[in-house]
């Protein structure tokens, strides 16, 4: 015989209605508590990023948890970039919560001379990953008053792309060597790709910098620099720098209608990269501009969509400003804090360690981020192997590891973000013909020092 | 004879009053959660940002105290400045053009009569879309090379402007972007319209055959409320744009700080510079303006706000 129980239907009580409402109130909150970290188990936050990049770090972190004997560690991927993963940090950081791990896409001094991370020279002492062993105008990204607040794991390093088959089809010779060595020279080749139609502009050269960010390579370039370390001074309206920006200015105003609505309105002529808002895809990549200075990550991505209307290209040295002396270069790092309040400080540094060494060399191999710890001896990307061939891949790790090499410091102010706001406000108003070079630089370099003084006032 | 009510009073409270007490006390314990609510996330929050506006806080640490600085630091701060200005240009100019379209879609609205739900929803739907997902389906909308805007008044033999990058066209794309969203304030009148009685609507329309003298001196003095209530949460939400301003311009106002509004500036003092004192000051500056602001609509009102039974 079967049977069937059913329960009577109840009316809802307030008490039923008020445990319901716990209830639900605690299964909200689970999700936060899986954000917690633990004792013996670690936790990263990473800003954005691909799934494939998310797919490393899980990876990477979950081995070395295994080979520590650690619990079983959790990667948050994707808690989003710039400002609002700052504010998410921060959050966790003043709630006593944070991350054992954290990586960084703006340098850790600002934070870290607000006390927001743990200084790391003590521990970095006696191991694997000292002091020396790290380049100094990377680590300076890192460092404040001689405190250690980060690492520079990895970092994509700045150097001039062109388009080798754009070169080639108006009889310019290709090879790195015959690259222009200096701004005069780019200034003049880039005319011999530009092509407007009507206020169309269907191809372009080379341009003149207008990433905020890549500002302080292009200052030293010129023999200038941003921001003085040493003397814990901003240099933005410098003789160097006033004279980068009207090279610039005139630049634009000669080969470019000295309209830059008109360059956007044309294309993406910014960036190897899709823009961010639009969606419109690099002319770099469409083939219409001949080169551009851009980061070393650009070689994982530059095969994949939206696919190259070419396929050869190369890199070489950033060219030198009228007042410069030597080619420099600049990177865009990967930082790795340990935030204040991590349960497993010590466990956090020695996977630090680990990514540093081991780690960083499987990442390369997948993006190209140039690892940056001297011990770090790396081979080419497979997929850059690929697709140019063994040669050309040893080549340009070689390239690269020059590179690193003539990195100027740059990312080392406690108030960077601020600074780079300030010229990155200069510059659009000298591009867009709102006011002359000296006065708005002397008007961002008066805000950014006064900031600064701000700040170290303490 | 009268009956002895006082030793009986004295010793027991009559049945009704009792009654009274418990659900006083049972209103008060649903009201708590409310009460507790508005205490942790409301006025502790408040006090609190009026204490750190007077401190040095970089959010780590304890706050310092530093008495008016952070104010002074606001007064001496161009950016404040700027996006004090776009913020009033915005709310002077987006208020007025939101109430007048709101007030003529919802006389349309109350004329139709079949399908007249189906319009209420479609016309409120935008202001259920996420600020974020509308804002970034404007720029695209806009984008001068490739956009559908631009490429059909272009098609229609016009000069259109470069909506986003255009300095003197940024702040008007962000007051077109503030009026996609007219829902709630249309539903709003259409509540007072359909309140108005029909008598006094029959009235007017014998009185007077023209349809402009029944509006000014029946329609518009009975939603005067609605007007009211209209305007004061428009100049509080004009006051407090960020989103759309965010998306457009980033934490610089790009282009040129056309679109560097208060509320951003605050933003980025606090996230992205880490000035918590300055930004909380900003705060309590923009707390302070808008009640004032308020305070004296709401002090106007009683000479033009009708409210039916109302002595004056």
């Amino acid at each position: 015989m079967s049977y069937k129980t059913y329960a009577a239907p109840k009316s809802l009580s307030r008490r039923s209605f008020l445990q319901g409402t716990a209830a639900a109130g605690a299964a909200l909150a689970l999700p936060s508590a899986a954000l917690a970290q633990t004792e013996g188990q670690l936790l990263i936050w990473l800003p954005g990023g691909s799934d494939l990049f998310c797919q490393i770090h899980t990876g990477l972190l979950e081995g070395f948890s295994a080979t520590a004997n650690l619990g079983p560690a959790t990667t948050v991927c994707g808690l989003g970039q710039d400002t609002e993963f700052t504010q998410a940090l921060i959050g966790s950081i003043t709630a006593g919560s944070p991350p054992d791990i954290s990586m960084l896409w703006d340098s850790p001094v600002s934070l870290g001379a607000q006390g927001a991370f743990m200084p790391l020279d003590d521990m970095m002492k006696g191991s694997k990953i000292p002091l020396e062993t790290w380049p100094a105008g990377l680590l300076s990204s890192c460092q404040f008053k001689g405190v250690t607040y980060g690492l520079p794991v990895t970092a994509g390093v700045y150097a001039m792309w062109y388009n080798e088959e754009l070169f080639e089809a108006k009889g310019i010779p290709s090879d790195r060597a015959s690259f222009p060595k200096t701004w005069v020279e780019m200034r003049k080749l880039s005319k011999e790709f530009t092509v407007w139609d009507d206020d169309d502009l269907k191809s372009a050269g080379f341009m003149p910098n207008r990433i905020p960010e890549t500002m302080a390579i292009w200052s030293a370039l010129n023999g200038g620099m941003l921001f003085d370390e040493a003397n814990l001074k901003y240099m933005l309206d410098s003789e160097q720098n006033v004279e980068m920006m009207n090279f610039f200015l005139e630049w634009l105003d000669e080969e470019y209608k000295g309209d830059v609505n008109l360059i956007d309105r044309s294309g993406n002529f910014r960036e190897g990269y899709p823009d961010g808002a639009t969606g419109v895809g690099p002319a770099f990549r469409e083939g219409r501009q001949a080169g551009l200075m851009s980061g070393s990550w650009l070689m994982g991505d530059i095969y994949a969509d939206p696919v190259p209307t070419f396929t050869r290209w190369n890199q070489a040295p950033n060219p030198i400003g009228p007042s410069g002396a030597a080619h420099v270069s600049g990177t865009w790092p990967n930082w790795f804090v340990i935030p204040v309040g991590s349960k497993n400080p010590q466990a956090a540094f020695d996977y630090l360690s680990y990514l540093a060494v081991e780690g960083s060399v499987s990442w390369y191999q997948q993006i190209p981020d140039v690892p940056t710890n001297s011990q770090v001896a790396v081979k080419p990307p497979q997929s850059l192997i690929d697709n140019r061939g063994e040669a050309f891949a040893r080549d340009l790790t070689a390239f690269l590891a020059e590179q690193a090499a003539i990195v100027t410091p740059m990312w080392n102010s406690p108030v960077q973000s601020f600074g780079n706001d300030q010229m990155a406000r200069a510059m659009e108003k000298i591009f867009t013909h709102a006011q002359p070079v000296a006065e708005a630089l002397a008007e961002a370099q008066a805000a950014a020092q006064a900031e600064l003084d701000r700040v170290l006032a303490g | 004879m009268q009956p002895e009510l006082t030793s009986v009073g004295a010793a027991k409270p009559p049945r009704r009053l009792r009654a009274g007490r418990g659900e006083a006390r049972a209103g008060f314990l649903f009201a708590l959660p409310w009460m507790l609510g508005l205490a942790v996330f409301t006025i502790i929050p408040l006090l609190l940002t009026f204490y750190i506006a007077q401190s040095k806080f970089m959010i780590t640490g304890a706050p310092k105290y530093i008495g008016l600085q952070n104010y002074a630091a606001i007064w001496a701060d161009a950016a404040v400045w700027k996006s004090a200005g776009n913020t009033m240009m915005f709310a002077v100019i987006s208020v007025p053009i939101k109430l007048a379209l709101a007030l003529v879609l919802a006389l349309m609205l109350n004329r139709v009569t079949a399908l007249s739900g189906f319009y209420r929803t479609v016309f409120y739907l935008p202001f259920l879309m996420p600020a974020v997902a509308g804002s970034i389906v404007f720029v695209l909308l806009l984008n001068p090379g490739a956009g559908p805007v631009n490429l059909m008044l272009e098609g229609m033999g016009l000069h259109p402007p470069d909506w986003l990058r255009d300095p003197a066209a940024a702040l008007w794309t962000l007051i077109l972007l503030s009026l996609w969203p007219l829902g709630v304030e249309t539903l709003v009148f259409l509540g007072g319209l359909q309140n108005i009685p029909k008598d006094v609507s029959e009235a007017a329309d014998l009185d007077s055959p023209r349809g402009w003298h029944k509006l000014v001196w029946i329609t518009i003095p009975l939603i005067t409320p609605m007007i009211l209530f209209n305007l004061i949460i428009g100049i509080i939400y004009s006051f407090q744009v960020f989103t759309q301003a965010l998306v457009i311009g980033g934490t610089t106002g790009k282009p040129a700080e056309a679109t560097l509004m208060y509320m951003v500036v605050l933003y980025r003092t606090a996230f992205r510079y880490f000035n918590m004192g300055q930004a909380a000051a900003m705060a309590t500056v923009l707390f302070v303006v808008v009640l004032v602001m308020t305070l004296l609509i709401f002090r106007t009102a009683r000479s033009w706000v009708y409210y039916e039974g109302d002595s004056r």
